[in-house]
């Protein structure tokens, strides 16, 4: 039920950016990504290329990959179910698939899943409605996608194995910023992944030295 | 108005983006297991893109806003700690939403007034 009002945000400032309502629910039933869907709704009113929003939608949801990866024996076999829970494994649905107990059945994991997916199109069939009705123009209101990259921040920050990432991608955003204002987003995942891999050989390093001692 | 064909274009890209890194680990399973820097990288990325995510988008607010970048940095503090605390993902969104938006519409409020 938690994701009706966040879907009822997404509607409202959907629709007021200036799109249809009835797109703002079919973006809800076929992207159904919560940070990428607030995110493409700037972009969609300074009518950036689909080329560019595909690009940003690749690097909000690439954590997904690692979602899929850690969940991998725990989906069903069977091919329609297993690929609807993959379709929809965002972070809420993983957050509660993983805190689920080993025996849950996977029809209680499509359950969450569908539910899940329910009340976001509900709401943002409400909020896309209610945002058809009349034009608010306060600045700010699109600071919410701010505040849920903060929210899923937290959460990582929460689950975090170490403080490490958060580190380095605050000293690569000021370097990329530097380099290149306009593209520092990119840069700065860049710099942040060539840390990892560097750092990661490093450990590999220390562990072979210590087995060859 | 936005052009219903071109938003239905960046919905059909979205989707399939989307549900492509969604898939992949299922499709590719044997060959990103095989890799020790995969599993070190989905503990480091998702916690670097977030927190870059969150740098950039605060700082694209900071350089539009004639205050800034202050109450950018209040409300996401103000998110922060009410997410650290409360774990509701709604309220803390909907309050650091709120009060930003307050401090925007006031300080404008504010010197408008000024300059009157």
């Amino acid at each position: 039920m938690g994701y009706i009002p966040l879907g009822t945000v997404f509607g409202f400032l959907f629709v007021q950016a200036g799109a249809s309502w009835w797109l703002a629910v079919l973006a809800s039933i076929f992207v159904f990504a919560g940070a990428a869907q607030y995110m493409m709704i700037p972009m969609i009113a300074a009518g950036m290329s689909v080329g560019t929003i595909a690009l940003a939608t690749l690097i909000v949801n690439l954590r997904h990959v690692f979602y899929g990866l850690s969940l991998f024996n725990k989906l069903p076999q069977g091919r329609l179910l297993r690929w609807y829970l993959v379709f929809g494994l965002t972070d809420e649905t993983y957050s509660v698939v993983t805190t689920m107990p080993e025996e849950s059945s996977h029809n209680q994991m499509l359950l969450v899943t569908f539910l899940n997916q329910t009340w976001w199109v509900l709401g943002s069939a409400i909020g896309a409605v209610i945002g058809a009705q009349a034009q608010v123009t306060l600045v700010g209101l699109d600071f919410a996608l701010v505040a849920l990259f903060c929210v899923l921040t937290v959460e990582q920050w929460r689950s975090r194995k170490s403080a490490r990432p958060l580190w380095v991608a605050l000293a690569a955003y000021p370097v990329a910023y530097l380099i290149t204002a306009k593209h520092a987003l990119l840069v700065a995942i860049a710099l942040s992944v060539a840390t990892a891999v560097v750092l990661q050989g490093r450990a590999n390093g220390v562990a072979q030295e210590k087995t060859g001692d | 108005m936005i052009e219903s064909s071109y938003v239905l274009g960046v919905i059909a890209a979205m989707g399939t983006v989307t549900f492509v890194l969604r898939a992949l680990p299922f499709v590719a399973s044997r060959w990103l297991h095989q890799h020790p820097i995969v599993s070190s990288l989905g503990q480091f990325l998702p916690l670097a893109i977030m927190t870059l995510l969150l740098f950039h988008s605060a700082v694209g607010k900071a350089t539009e806003d004639p205050e800034g970048p202050w109450p950018e940095l209040l409300a996401v503090a103000l998110v922060a700690l009410l997410q650290w605390r409360s774990k509701n993902a709604l309220l803390s969104i909907l309050v650091g939403t709120g009060v930003y938006v307050l401090l925007r519409n006031f300080n404008a409020l504010g010197t408008g007034l000024l300059a009157a």
